[in-house]
């Protein structure tokens, strides 16, 4: 018997009996939705993390963390400074594998023009000149901070694209700079105004006009950025907040290093941690955080989120397995008769497995089928809940690996009711009312 | 050598602890081309012995060949094939699929043989007409009178072409118009070379066969010409 007969038989079949089939389906239907679900989400966040790591920077790139120290030396754990200038300044003179290190405190507070419009929000940030390589930013006009800036704590800004943008409306960069703004209401020079940022798509969608609404913007953040000297910010901007503070012992928001060589990796960090080791006297409060381990956290992550949504529709998978053989069992003792005319014409048994088994696979097919047309609406329901970083990413191997499971649970519900079905006798079956 | 040859032939039933012989040491030789008419009263056997030559059971004892094939100890998939392509069958009870229309009901055993789906179409349709259903090729057996279903079994017992006709009750009331149509027919295909065995009741029937096999308690106790 050949395959198309098989099948024709198997789609009359469903046709007779569509609300059983339906209801069997049901399982198939919710696992197959579920997993695209899960992989179009989990994809989603995959995408919106690599742009994150992309804006972040290089694998170069080491965080220096806060920790809770370990329980041995708790009773030790005042001793340590935390994070400080002190680390930052020890690295920079001691770790020779470390190129660049980005010491930052920041605020949010009031940035205007001098001529007194409305002032906008900002966080503003102080910053090394190392700032300049570890963000990775380029200059569109003027200069970055510098060395001699930090030294005398000048009133001297950079500023972002968007903020340079906002407080002079139409102005270009080179006519920004030397500017004055106010932040919170002391004067600063603006010497130098950062380029947009913006990723490929963004900006190609800007040159054809189009605008691309509602898409998560990565660089934001650095597009709104304003920079100040590290000294500057703690002088002119911090100084009476922590009155029991130095510059040296205020500690620091973030502290981030480069490593000057790759292959140098595991020494830099090594020559790091030795320096706090003693800076931190001892104290393990802290912690060297790589972009990789990073990558490997969201790897992480995204693989629990993938394995618990992916346990769910393995679940309803089996469920509808479940149904599936239910109904061709059901299926098969309403026609045993027809099972014994066709085996008294000359059927084989394998002709009777073989039907009843496309029977279910065609069962569960159509159900994946349908899981697909219900994904699709699934998906468009978590595109307005997700997060717009994470918009969910619907992907064809997805589609196709759900569909290769869903044709397993109808191969392997219709196993035992095909093998059950094959061996009916036929004169037993002719006689069956 | 015979077409059919039957020897020692046993069919037993248990049914609990009580031990039915349907058929009992059946010794029988049938020729190529022979028309034969099985008689005997109710439950002497005649369903059990017709099943075991069309191959739909086994006999629990003896040998049985039909067309050069030991099919006492034969396979499944040997029995199919022998079902198939040698044989026709008509049930008693017609046994068409209620869901399927005349023209499909009668290309069942060609989808079994593997003929292409246009070459199946055509051949059940040229059956259908040789029974005198060609203008019902579209009705489904519940919309047909039990005189065109079995006309409707019996087209499908020959599409295949087999060597052999079995044939059980086939033919109702003989002096309806059906019923000589069906002797007819019968007629025919022994006049063209086939072999036919049919069960009946009807003396007046069996006096149309060349060869009488009467069963009693599932042993031949008698054989005559008419
Ligand atoms: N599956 C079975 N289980 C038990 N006994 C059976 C079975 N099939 C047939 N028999 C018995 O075997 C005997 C022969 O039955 P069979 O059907 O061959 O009779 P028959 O000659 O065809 O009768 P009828 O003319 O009424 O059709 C009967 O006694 C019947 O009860
Ligand atoms: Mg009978």
């Amino acid at each position: 018997m050949n395959l198309l007969v098989a099948i024709s038989i198997g789609l009359r079949e469903i046709a007779a009996h569509k609300f059983r089939t339906a209801l069997s389906m049901l399982g198939i239907v919710l696992g197959v939705s579920s997993l695209i679900a899960t992989m179009a989400l989990t994809r989603g966040i995959e995408d919106g993390t690599r742009i994150f790591m992309q804006q972040m920077g290089g694998l170069e790139l080491v965080s220096i963390v806060n920790k809770e120290p370990s329980s041995r030396k708790y009773e030790f754990a005042n001793l340590s400074p935390g994070r400080t200038l002190r680390d930052a300044e020890a690295i920079r003179r001691s770790a020779t594998f470390i190129s660049h290190v980005s010491p930052e405190i920041s605020l949010a507070t009031a940035v205007a023009t001098d001529g007194g419009g409305n002032p906008d929000r900002r966080m503003v940030r102080g910053v090394y000149p190392d700032h300049f390589v570890i963000a990775m930013h380029q200059i569109a006009a003027g200069r970055f901070l510098t060395a001699l800036d930090l030294e005398r704590g000048s009133r001297c800004a950079v500023v972002g694209d968007t903020v340079a943008k906002n407080l002079w409306p139409g102005i270009p960069p080179p006519l920004i700079v030397g500017k004055s703004i106010l932040i919170d209401n002391r004067p600063f020079e603006v010497v130098g105004v950062l380029p947009l940022y913006e990723m490929e798509e963004q900006a190609r969608a800007r040159r054809s006009g189009r605008s691309l609404s509602r898409r998560w913007d990565p660089f934001r953040q650095k597009n709104e950025t304003v920079l100040v000297p590290f000294t500057t910010m703690f002088h002119e901007l911090r100084s009476g907040a922590f009155p029991l503070d130095s510059l040296e012992t205020m500690k620091l928001e973030t502290l981030t290093v480069r490593v000057g060589d790759l292959d140098h990796f595991r020494p830099a960090l090594d020559q790091v941690r030795r320096i706090l080791d003693t800076t931190h006297r001892g104290v393990d409060d802290f912690d060297l955080e790589t972009r990789q381990d990073w990558f490997d956290r969201m790897e992480s992550s995204v693989r629990a989120a993938r394995l618990s949504g992916g346990l769910i529709s393995a679940i309803s998978l089996v469920v509808g397995g479940i149904g599936i053989m239910n109904i061709m069992l059901a299926s098969i003792s309403d026609r045993v008769r027809e099972i014994g005319i066709r085996l008294a014409v000359g059927a084989r048994q394998r002709d009777i497995f073989w039907q009843i088994l496309i029977e279910s696979i065609l069962v569960s097919l159509l159900g994946g089928l349908l899981g697909i047309l219900a994904s699709l609406g699934l998906i468009e329901i978590l595109k307005t809940i997700a997060p717009t970083e994470n918009v969910p990413v619907l992907t064809p191997d997805s589609i196709l690996l759900a569909v290769g499971f869903a044709l397993a649970a109808g191969l392997l519900s219709g196993l035992y009711p095909a093998a059950k079905a094959s061996t009916i006798d036929p004169i037993t079956a002719l006689r069956y009312e | 050598m015979s077409l059919i040859h039957l020897e020692g032939l046993s069919k037993v039933y248990r049914v609990g602890d009580q031990e039915i012989r349907a058929l009992n040491e059946v010794n029988l030789r049938i020729e190529e081309g022979e028309f034969i008419a099985i008689i005997g009263s109710s439950g002497s056997g005649k369903s059990t012995l017709m099943h075991l030559l069309g191959c739909l059971d086994t006999p629990t004892t003896g040998r049985m060949e039909i067309c050069g094939n030991d099919l006492a100890k034969a396979s499944n998939d040997e029995l199919a094939r022998v079902r198939n392509r040698e044989i026709g069958f008509v049930f008693q009870a017609f046994n068409l699929l209620p869901k399927l229309d005349v023209v499909s009901n009668i290309a069942l055993p060609l989808i079994y043989a593997g003929v292409p789906s246009r070459e199946r179409l055509a051949r059940a349709k040229k059956a259908a007409s040789d029974v005198g259903l060609g203008d019902r090729l579209a009705n489904r057996p519940p919309q047909l009178s039990g005189g065109q279903c079995q006309r409707v079994a019996i087209a499908r017992a020959l599409v295949n072409n087999p060597r052999i006709l079995f044939a059980d009750e086939p033919t109702g009331n003989p002096d309806s118009a059906t019923g000589r149509m069906i002797l007819e027919m019968f007629d025919a295909l022994h006049a063209s070379g086939k072999t036919v065995v049919l069960v009946t009741h009807d003396p007046s029937i069996a006096a149309r066969s060349r060869r009488v096999i009467e069963i009693r308690d599932g042993r031949i106790t008698r054989e005559y010409a008419p």
